[in-house]
């Protein structure tokens, strides 16, 4: 799919996604800084350096589908890799169930109740009444469950691993979030996301730094790709993998499943228009075909944007999905490894 | 051009506008709105800055 060849309908949802964002976000934005500032607490400036083996390379695991499709965990588990591990806090469970323990785990979405799940649920029961996210994502089947059994494990599985772990925790997060990482022991480092121009006097950004003065990082929408910027321009690592960075579907995930299908609905005139919504990708290493939704199409395109800014080189390893490029070559995982 | 409008006779009934279509697309714009914050995903991007900013020209 060349972007020249994408739907108008579905042209014109992208296109008003970066618009609305800001105004939704920008109360919640100041709130949470405010409500989240302690004394003595850590952020971005004070990480302790890396060692030279974890300076050299790092593997980014988000949480896309791919990551149980194509085994990534276990070939990861299996390598003894020496580099930096940077999880995001959908993946982190499932790391820890591989063995794994990432060195950095980030968290952003400043939403209310949903978040917390990913570090386990206290207030698990109230917080999955009437909400289907979870159901709805093509993630580890125990997530979609809902399980109380399974929330249980994953809160004594973090509780197990947290003081190893340096969580860089975003200054949007919500206060069940903050509670739940300082009652499991992480090491917590903070930042704030860049939401509009620090440089206009009016800026949103510079008024949440004015809060806390903790350093800003660009998120490009989403946890995935402010992991993948923390990992280059905070770490400073110049080889980077990323894994289970679909921003798309397989084929075999039904639309009623994808994110935002309900939503979309709002925006579709015809069952024409709405199947526009869902264009198709090929993954140039395999062949494999994918589709994606306005939203993760939002993604791919922040994230390629912000790549033409970075320095060092970045391997889409997910072995899936539909962010590729010219400058961001796709690599069997095990063949980065190795 | 409500003046334009106005009728040159009283009638029996008091005569109400009818509000329903605009309740109705008002409404429809609303959930439009909260359809659009949902596929905006969780968190704001901003085309054109740099990757990290550290707030140390203040």
């Amino acid at each position: 799919m060349q972007d020249n060849k994408l739907d108008s309908s579905f042209k014109k949802v992208v296109a008003q996604i970066t618009d609305i964002g800001k105004a939704w976000h920008s109360d919640d934005l100041i709130i949470n800084a405010k409500n989240n500032v302690e004394p003595d607490q850590k952020s971005l400036k004070d990480l302790p350096p890396l060692s030279a083996a974890k300076q050299q390379q790092a593997i980014v695991i988000s949480a896309g589908p791919s990551l149980h499709k194509k085994n990534q965990l276990e070939k990861i588990k299996a390598s003894h890799y020496q580099g930096t591990i940077v999880a995001i806090d959908g993946s982190l469970v499932k790391c820890l169930k591989q063995g794994i323990i990432p060195d950095y785990v980030l968290t952003l979405d400043p939403h209310p109740t949903r978040m917390v799940r990913w570090f386990g649920d206290d207030n698990f029961i109230e917080h999955t009444k009437n909400d289907d996210y979870f159901s709805r994502q093509d993630l580890d089947i125990n997530f979609r469950n809902n399980s109380i059994a399974e929330n249980e494990a994953n809160i004594a599985l973090i509780n197990q691993y947290a003081p190893q772990i340096k969580l860089i925790i975003c200054s949007s997060a919500p206060k069940n979030v903050v509670k739940r990482a300082k009652e499991a022991g992480f090491q917590m480092y903070w930042w704030n996301p860049i939401v509009d121009d620090p440089q206009q006097a009016q800026s949103l950004t510079r008024a949440i730094y004015q809060i806390n003065k903790f350093p800003c990082m660009n998120t490009g929408g989403n946890v995935g790709t402010a992991a993948w910027v923390f990992t280059n321009a905070i770490l400073n690592i110049g080889r980077i993998a990323l894994t289970g960075m679909d921003l798309g579907y397989h084929l075999d995930t039904p639309v009623e499943m994808t994110q935002t299908y309900y939503e979309l609905q709002e925006f579709a005139n015809s069952p024409e228009e709405f199947n526009a919504f869902f264009p198709k990708f090929t993954y140039p290493a395999t062949g494999e075909v994918f589709y994606t939704d306005p939203t993760y199409y939002w993604y791919r395109h922040n994230f390629l944007q912000l790549l033409e800014k970075a320095a060092g080189e970045t391997f889409n390893c997910s072995e899936a999905g539909t962010l590729f490029a010219d400058n961001l070559p796709c690599m069997p995982l095990n063949e980065y490894i190795n | 051009m409500s003046n334009l409008l106005k009728g040159n006779f009283t009638p029996k009934k008091q005569v109400q506008a009818n509000t329903q279509e605009s309740e109705d697309s008002s409404l429809q714009a609303e959930f439009k709105k909260a359809a659009l914050n949902s596929i905006g995903g969780s968190m704001v991007y901003v085309e054109r800055t740099d990757l990290t900013w550290s707030g140390d020209d203040e």
